[in-house]
């Protein structure tokens, strides 16, 4: 399921090392011992990281060397991309509705009957536009 | 290591309608029912308390039948200008509840509405969204959209910028 997918994702994006990770990776390929050095970690607790960051994809890790460099996926990220994308589409479209709505009132003032009191203060208003 | 502060999710639009009536449709129960739900869901109840500390609760019912409650606590009212409220999922009484598809999508958002004044009598509206005091995992959930851009894929900025030149218009 893509909702599983986008949970182990996001609970790996939640850990600030593993972030920081991420963003030393972006800049390229490097192996677990090049990574270590910054966090000031074990290279067993890095690698517990890594293991995390493969497992929901975010990065792979290269079988080819004995030092198994790591690549960062953007793949992954792109679907968490993705998700936040969803939450920008539903403005677009509520605004869309808003703006519907607004020409439909402005067009025929009647429709305001669903609201209540404060109407005439905003006839008021209008007339001073 | 320190975690980057949460960007801001951002969405600016200029509508054609004068600020008090714009206004007036984020903060009329029943000018919301009549907009405010996404395409194809129907707002089924809409009620609110216009004061600080008051509550919107709406209830969003999905072509399926399904319906999802959501809720604004208003934190300022400005009127015809700011409004701040604290937004999230909730229960049919108005109790805090999770995204219904998201564990880790923060509880509760800060957002901030801004309604400023332009020409010909139009108004730009613009939301304001971030985390309000999140978890790690939530704060991570909120920035996921972001994180691709710190590790500097140009397509997604490329992308961020077309839509903010779009959406400054």
């Amino acid at each position: 399921m893509q909702a599983d997918r986008l949970s182990a994702t996001f609970s790996a994006l939640a850990d600030p090392t593993r972030r920081a990770i991420l963003a030393r990776l972006a800049r390229g390929e490097t192996s677990v011992s090049e990574l270590a050095g910054p966090f000031k970690m074990s290279m067993p607790a890095v690698s517990k990281h890594l293991k995390v960051l493969e497992h929901a994809g975010l990065i792979t890790r290269s079988r080819a060397a004995q030092t198994r460099p790591c690549k960062i996926e953007a793949a992954a990220l792109k679907e968490a991309d993705d998700w936040l994308e969803e939450y920008r589409r539903l403005w677009e479209q509520r605004l869309d509705r808003l703006e519907d709505y607004l020409k439909a009132i402005q067009a025929n003032p009647a429709q305001q009957a669903a609201e209540s009191k404060p109407k005439a203060k905003e006839r008021r208003r209008g007339r001073t536009q | 290591m320190q975690a980057a502060p949460s960007k801001d999710f951002v969405i600016s639009r200029v509508l054609d309608a004068p600020r008090d009536l714009v206004w007036k449709c984020f903060t009329d129960p029943a000018h919301m029912q009549a907009w405010w739900g996404p395409t194809g869901v129907n707002v089924v109840k809409s009620e609110m308390d216009l004061r600080v500390g008051g509550t919107y609760l709406y209830g969003m019912q999905t072509p399926d039948g399904a319906v999802m409650w959501g809720r604004q606590v208003f934190r300022e009212i400005t009127p015809p200008e700011r409004l701040v409220l604290i937004n999230s999922f909730s229960n049919e009484a108005g109790g805090l509840s999770r995204h219904p598809m998201s564990p880790t999508w923060p509880i509760e958002i800060y957002s901030i509405f801004t309604f400023d004044e332009m020409p010909d009598g139009k108004t730009r509206f613009t939301v304001t969204w971030r985390p309000y005091n999140p978890t790690d995992e939530e704060r991570a959930t909120f920035d996921a959209g972001h994180a691709s851009m710190t590790g500097g894929w140009s397509g997604t900025i490329d992308k961020l910028e077309t839509y903010l030149a779009k959406a400054k218009g």
